[in-house]
């Protein structure tokens, strides 16, 4: 077992495991290190995909609780087995996690247990979860360590009554009332995991509006649509701390502007999804000098290399969206620099996806953006009421909104809430990726009767001549 | 009356190209004699989907019940009240007729209803309600359609059905036998297995979706036989008496098969009898109305679309048809000139089709590369209980211009945009590897399918 190598990974998550294999695939000798005991990273072992599980599992349940009169089903009483639910869950993701190993095995990836230490440029040292230690000099070093939850001052994490989303993804019994603290994208999918389950819900949000990041007009109709589904919230509102009883919370609420009255909510499970940090502790980045920013992240150039040379870093420990696609690209880009080819990552061209129901996804820029920038555009907006495949499906909430430039009609950004928003944002990424305007999209033909017409739809109403409106 | 536009069919293709006729200011009339929507909206794709959404749902809820699936439990095995079915499937079909009715008189495009009958190639009669109306024209689209072709010893009637029928039972036959297992045979049966019908294909062709290659369909094939679904392959019907329909099979033996209904979807015909087509000098082609890049035919000022025209008869072609005729019409440059029209199954699992295989290029001697990504390595679809099939891309190998993407597998129908966007600006396969696709989303199976024609997939 040789301790030499082209490049040495830390971190086996999407953005690490996906920078061991690429640069497998191009020659290089790679180890990828990883503490976790599993791979996958944050994404499939406590992320993306164990919340994906439950979030169509609750939607089954939601669906034949709620969902089948209208089709002449009558299903009686339903129930849900949450240790059955949670199994199955678990082997989605270790199929997903044993599926990652043995892709780097067959790329003849290193996969070496333990915890990564940059003792040197050119070293680092591996604290092996079955004891002992490992010296590995690498060529190359990659930081690939992801991030990890942020709480707020004064709330601590216990996984039991006040949960992260990992604590969320493996409760035992369905809470009566979930606070939610953050209405961002985790806050929003877990909250829908546990409401369609039978919680009641609160979601308080610091700002004036849900996923307040997103186009306006999308999480305007996006906090309507889960009103509707018995969502609470409360906007401009901040948590100042959390008192805990025997059986029971109750969380302070607190205007976030200054002054205003306290409320205090009384729950029996609150959920702190006020955003990821980056996680570097432990590393050895101040010994080897690595600079960070002010924010906590590795500070690097358009190269993914720090100011040290040869040890790069991708992923949610760098700037940018802490996305597994966003995290797998720039690992795939970072392997081919270090092969020497030209790997390269559009920032521009990043879609994003919430997996409540309906879905909400988005490419590019905002109406909002736009509107700062003071750049003319053209609106396009086509309602799935008015889609005939939606309509069959019983799926007519949302819409698809596509931004392209008044001045040469090019696809500047595209918004989609509906059921399947998720598959259907990548045709608009290959658009904005690809400089394509909504003339193109409306001249190619699209299958009927599928969604993806009314994607065409909005195209053709950027131009005042959708058909079906 | 007269009028610059006269439409004939009020389908996806008449009314598509009725209402950008309008868009565009022109003076439009539409003639249908049925209700608007065509065969797609009220006796075809929509009241299907309609239906198979409803099966695919009674058949999710059976495996809660039987299986407590995903922790999911019903106290009671679920049931079915299939005429509340029906009514909420005819409730779509009419809010969508509403709807393009709707549509058209935004448009202000004038609706006639009657059927239309040419004394020349601009002027009909119509016979309506209020007696007979002669329409005179400067321009005249043909779209009148198709209709289910019937076979001279199965005439439809009584049980035998048609799609049209099909979609409009008052309850679940306990015993459907199904003539052709092309994609409506397959849709169809498919949906009724799942609300409980015992069924059996005869198909006369040695394969199922005989368009499609063996690896495309293999995956439904697996479906049917999963849920003991018989196909008699290389089989020809031959009659039917006292609910049983008579066949030959594939040994030359003749065989009886018991049946409380006998659906024949033995393919579709255009639409050009007993409406005067004879006496409007148009040329024809193989049985369709020929026509050229334009859509226009051989008669001055006639046009035709969609199903009338030849193949592929989908919906979809026929839409793009009438706005494209309604725009030259205008003044506008176009032709019909599309990369690809994409062609989608909605069997269990679903089959999309878009562009050619390695197969059907190698007759013109082009070397193809082609990648291949099964959904078992897409961990969306491995949540959602999806992940039966694959995406295949077909490339050029000189200079990895995509061919072809063809996908098989549970809700890949909504993959299609982005194939059909990437055919039509002639995508090579960096252009798709090289776009971010969202993580966990199946349209990662695409990315991964270009990257293995290029050899170097990531998740296999």
């Amino acid at each position: 077992m040789s301790d030499n190598f082209d490049v040495v990974i830390i971190g086996g998550g999407p953005g690490g495991y996906v920078a061991a294999i690429r640069a497998a695939q191009l020659g290089l000798t790679v180890a990828c290190v990883e503490m976790r005991g599993t791979l996958g990273g944050t994404c499939l072992n406590v992320g993306c995909i164990p919340s994906k599980a439950l979030l169509h599992a609750s939607e089954l349940f939601d669906e034949a609780n709620h969902g089948m009169g209208q089709f002449g089903i009558t299903t009686g009483k339903v129930t849900i087995d949450i240790t059955k639910l949670m199994t199955s869950k678990e082997e989605t993701v270790k199929s997903l996690t044993d599926g990652v190993a043995y892709l780097l095995k067959k790329n003849k990836v290193d996969y070496i247990e333990g915890r990564g230490t940059i003792a040197a440029q050119g070293s680092v040292k591996v604290a092996l979860s079955d004891g002992g230690e490992r010296m590995l000099s690498a060529r190359n070093i990659v930081i690939a360590t992801g991030s990890e939850v942020a709480s707020l001052p004064g709330i601590k994490i216990d996984e039991k009554q006040i949960l992260s989303s990992t604590g969320a993804l493996s409760l035992k019994k369905v809470p009566k009332h979930l606070v939610v603290i953050g209405g961002g994208v985790i806050g929003l999918e877990l909250g829908s995991v546990w409401q369609r389950l039978g919680a009641e819900v609160t979601v308080v949000e610091f700002m004036d509006r849900i996923t307040p990041e997103m186009d306006g007009e999308v999480s305007k109709t996006f906090a309507r649509i889960l009103k509707k589904q018995g969502f609470t919230f409360k906007l401009k509102s901040k948590v100042t701390g959390v008192k805990k009883t025997k059986t029971s919370l109750s969380v302070a609420v607190e205007p976030a502007a200054a002054g205003g009255d306290a409320e205090q909510i009384k729950c029996d499970a609150v959920l702190v999804a006020v955003g990821r940090k980056p996680y570097t502790q432990g590393l050895g980045l101040k010994e080897a000098g690595v600079k960070m920013t002010d924010r906590g992240q590795v500070e690097i150039d358009d190269h993914f290399q720090t100011n040290v040379k040869g040890i790069y870093a991708i992923g949610d420990v760098v700037r940018g969206a802490m996305l597994a696609h966003k995290a797998e690209d720039e690992g795939a880009a970072v392997a081919e620099i270090i092969a020497g080819f030209a790997g390269h990552v559009n920032y521009d061209a990043i879609p994003g996806v919430i997996y409540t129901m309906p879905e909400v996804a988005s490419v590019g820029k905002t109406e909002e953006a736009l509107k700062a920038a003071g750049t003319a555009y053209n609106a396009g907006k086509f309602p799935f009421t008015a889609n005939s495949r939606a309509k069959a499906n019983r799926q007519t909430d949302g819409f698809v909104k596509i931004l392209s430039c008044a001045v040469s009609d090019k696809i500047l950004g595209a918004h989609i809430i509906g059921a399947d928003a998720g598959n259907m944002i990548a045709e608009l990424t290959l658009a904005v990726e690809k400089g394509l305007t909504a003339e193109d999209i409306a001249y190619t033909c699209h299958a009927h009767p599928t969604e993806t017409e009314a994607v065409r739809e909005a195209a053709m109403a950027t131009d005042d001549r959708a058909i079906h409106m | 009356m007269k009028c610059k536009i006269l439409v004939i069919g009020a389908g996806p293709g008449g009314y598509v190209a009725a209402i950008r006729a309008g868009q565009l200011g022109l003076d439009t009339i539409i003639v249908e004699g049925d209700r608007a929507g065509g065969t797609c909206l009220i006796r075809g794709c929509i009241p299907s989907k309609a239906l198979i959404h409803a099966a695919d749902k009674f058949e999710q809820m059976s495996a809660h019940s039987e299986k407590g699936h995903l922790g999911i439990k019903l106290a009671a095995k679920p049931e079915l009240d299939f005429a509340e079915t029906i009514a909420w499937k005819d409730g779509i079909v009419d809010r969508l007729n509403g709807g393009v009715e709707a549509l058209l008189k935004k448009a202000k495009v004038k609706q006639i209803k009657g059927w239309a009958k040419f004394k020349d190639a601009k002027t009909c009669d119509v016979e309506t309600s209020d007696g007979i109306v002669t329409i005179t024209a400067e321009h005249v689209i043909l779209a009148n359609g198709s209709k289910a072709t019937e076979l001279p010893f199965l005439p439809f009637g009584g049980d035998i059905l048609s799609s049209a029928e099909a979609l409009s039972l008052t309850e679940v036959p306990e015993k459907l036998v199904v003539v052709g297992a092309g994609y409506i045979g397959l849709e169809l049966g498919i949906a009724y297995r799942k609300l409980g019908s015992d069924v059996t294909f005869i198909e006369a062709d040695e394969k199922i979706l005989s368009t499609y290659d063996k690896e495309l369909t293999a995956p439904v094939q697996q479906w049917l036989k999963k849920h003991d679904v018989a196909v008699h392959l290389g089989a020809r019907a031959s009659g039917w008496q006292d609910n049983a329909l008579s066949y030959t099979d594939k040994d030359g033996k003749e065989q009886t098969i018991a049946a409380d209904k006998l659906l024949v979807t033995v393919g579709r015909q255009p639409n050009i009898d007993g409406w005067g087509l004879e006496n409007m000098a148009v040329d024809m082609a193989n049985g369709f109305i020929k026509i050229d890049k334009y859509c226009h035919t051989s008669m001055k000022n006639v046009w035709a679309i969609g199903d009338v025209t030849g193949e592929p008869m989908l919906a979809h072609r026929a839409s793009a048809q009438g706005e494209l005729v309604a725009e030259i019409i205008a003044g506008k440059k176009r032709e019909f000139n599309p990369q690809a029209i994409a062609a989608v199954c909605f069997t269990d699992p679903e089959i999309i089709a878009v562009g050619k295989s390695a197969d059907e290029v190698k007759a013109d001697g082009i070397e193809t590369i082609v990648g291949k990504f099964p959904l078992m390595a897409n961990g969306r679809a491995l949540t959602m209980e999806a992940a039966d099939g694959f995406v295949r891309i077909t490339a050029r190998a000189d200079n990895h211009v995509i061919l072809g993407i063809h996908a098989v597998g549970p809700h890949v129908s909504e993959l299609s945009g982005e194939f059909a966007l990437a055919l039509e600006m002639g995508a090579r396969l960096e252009d798709i590897a090289g776009t971010i696709h969202v993580h966990p989303t199946v349209t990662e199976a695409f990315a991964e399918a270009a990257l293995a024609a290029l050899g170097h997939a990531i998740h296999i």
